[in-house]
């Protein structure tokens, strides 16, 4: 965020330098409308960062926590489950990352093109549909859709076609999961991602098409000269932003996953789930800590790295 | 410059339609699904038994529409929560000369970059007697640094000779937000208020995580097990089993496809004030 900019009421309160104490009693009204900000952020953001301690605790949720030092993270760089699901989490955030946005951008340029406007209008309002649907309605549908038995509509069309012999458990495959899971993320978002690109492709200048065309550039070569260079910085913008969040990756797997894909879906916040409210025994709240502060500081670093570009590609930081 | 379509807008066309079919499709057929009585499925455009027992056996059974009006409730008061604390927040960082304002803001933008993650967060909710509640659920999504962000860039936006002149009336920050920056600000708190309330609506993972009771589960986490098979409510009237799961599907995205033709501009809005801002 800008502090040096001075925003409206910057101007309104007076250009002179107050003391401070007067500063304070004059913005009296506003320390109290932010209270509640504060206290929102204290509770549900800050006092979660000091459990953080746990980590270095062994926890039950019975007895008094017990300081194990660095136990838990020399037991997880044994766990095989643990590097599993890092290395998923990193495979599946960074394919759909790619895949998204190819097909957003692939998109935005055939919209682009699209001389009816209410073709593309109407294409418009459907391709933003799924992005509305939860990750449970998604789910649930390509559940309905893509299940083995004669009410899935993939199945029966492929055994009818004679492609298939039986139907195949697509959400339960360890072949097929990741196919699935990519596929389902292209269908939601592709879309809703599209805006952005047709809000830099409407900002080009008209104009330059024009003298290219005068110049006798054709369809790709407009697209190669003037449309491309235009979108690249909105395009490497998109993806750093999404790239900080890389290892947020839950509910999407979570609500697509099952005990027969785990070995090529589990992501680190759904093996922190499972292990601690799925896993029979009772959990050490202090190891799964310990997972969910790895990758909060792996997410951090990708944060920073992804700042760093930014500033370098755009001039400006990503929050 | 109009021209005649040539081939290859036709070909564009056909790719469109192809790709609004690949869209709409899986929600069709969970839609027809829903409306069809009888068991035997293919891929077909009308149902072959067309009934509404589907939902009337959603809307009857105690455990199904309960969820619903919790799911109602919560994106009610949640969204309300959601813009109470985005704009007030918003209002406090585009004060600029106020001390503390660096501070606030980069307290709030540090949450956006690292968390206390799941299990501190779900223990420290314990520890303050809320989990098992609906406050968890509406009060922790109301806190959304992205949204106070983007409303702030809209503020921004406000003339400063509003701000004066409502000073100089002898207006209190307070009357200046109330009278001025909330009147001004319909569009962004469509846009942002809408956001909220989608995501309210499709909440699972906090209930997930703090809620065990099952009375106080939404609709998505009920429609979570009946897909799964491990609550199915009773069928009646004649609907099968998988009427009854499409039925519940298209309850859980009817309030948003209502809404959503009225409300698309807003939505786009939405992402348009935190990604054209420079």
């Amino acid at each position: 965020m800008n502090t040096k900019k001075k925003g409206p009421a910057a101007k309104a309160a007076g250009s002179n330098k107050r003391p401070l104490l007067v500063s304070l009693r004059y913005y009296k009204g506003f320390y109290l409308m932010f209270l509640p900000v504060l206290a929102f952020a204290i509770v549900f953001n800050y006092l979660p960062m000091f459990g953080i301690r746990y980590a270095f605790y062994s926890y039950k949720g019975i007895k008094e926590p017990v300081f194990v030092g660095l136990a838990h993270f020399e037991k997880m760089m044994k766990m095989s489950g643990f590097w599993n699901a890092f290395g998923n989490t990193i495979t599946l955030s960074v394919v759909k990352l790619l895949l998204n946005t190819f097909t957003a951008v692939a998109l935005s340029l055939m919209l682009n093109e699209m001389k009816s406007a209410t073709f593309k209008k109407i294409t418009q309002t459907i391709v933003y549909l799924p992005h509305f649907m939860s990750w449970v309605v998604t789910a649930s549908v390509f559940t309905l859709i893509l299940s083995p038995t004669s009410a899935g509509l993939v199945n029966s069309i492929l055994i009818k076609l004679g492609i298939l012999k039986e139907g195949i458990y697509f959400l339960a495959d360890k072949s097929w999961w990741r196919t699935m899971f990519y596929g389902i993320n292209v269908w939601k978002d592709t879309g809703w991602g599209t805006i952005i690109f047709i809000a830099t492709l409407s900002g080009i200048n008209p104009e330059l098409y024009e003298a290219a065309a005068m110049d006798g550039a054709g369809r790709w070569n407009k697209l190669r000269f003037i449309t491309m260079p235009a979108l690249n910085n909105t395009i490497i913008t998109v993806l750093i932003l999404n790239l900080a969040k890389v290892m947020n990756l839950f509910e999407s797997v979570f609500v697509m996953q099952n005990d027969a894909v785990i070995q090529v879906s589990d992501v680190l916040h759904t093996y922190i789930y499972t292990q601690t409210f799925n896993s029979g025994a009772l959990p050490d709240y202090g190891y799964t800590t310990a997972v969910g502060l790895t990758a909060s500081l792996v997410g951090c670093v990708f944060v920073m790295v992804c700042n760093k570009a930014s500033h370098k590609v755009r001039g400006r930081g990503i929050v | 410059m109009k021209k005649k379509a040539t081939a290859f807008d036709y070909g564009l066309m056909i790719i469109f339609v192809l790709i609004s079919l690949i869209m709409i499709i899986p929600i069709y057929k969970v839609l027809i699904d829903s409306l069809d009585l009888k068991t035997a499925y293919g891929m077909k455009l009308f149902p072959e038994q067309f009934g509404f027992a589907g939902y009337i056996s959603v809307f009857t059974n105690p455990t199904l529409y309960r969820p619903f009006l919790v799911s109602c409730f919560t994106t009610i008061v949640g969204t309300f929560t959601g813009l109470t604390i985005a704009t007030l927040g918003a209002y406090v960082l585009i004060q600029w000369k106020m001390p503390g304002r660096t501070f606030f803001a980069n307290m709030l933008l540090f949450t956006m970059i690292f968390s206390g993650g799941m299990i501190p967060t779900y223990l420290v909710m314990k520890a303050i007697h809320i989990t098992n509640t609906l406050l968890v659920v509406i009060l922790m999504p109301a806190i959304n640094v992205y949204n106070i962000v983007l409303m702030r860039n809209f503020f921004e936006g406000i003339p400063a000779s509003l701000f004066e002149s409502a000073e100089i009336d002898g207006c209190s920050p307070m009357g200046v937000f109330l009278k001025i920056v909330l009147p001004l600000s319909k569009a962004a708190l469509t846009a942002i208020g809408l956001m909220y309330a989608v995501s309210y609506w499709n909440d699972y993972t906090h209930y997930k995580l703090y809620i065990t009771n099952d009375n106080l589960y939404n609709f998505q986490m009920k429609l979570r097990s009946v897909i799964m098979g491990s609550d199915l409510p009773q069928a009646i009237g004649g609907a099968t089993e998988n009427t009854v799961k499409n039925a519940a599907v298209i309850v859980a995205i009817l309030p948003f496809m209502i809404i959503y033709p009225f409300c698309q501009k807003y939505f786009i809005q939405g992402v348009n004030i935190g990604a054209v801002k420079e």
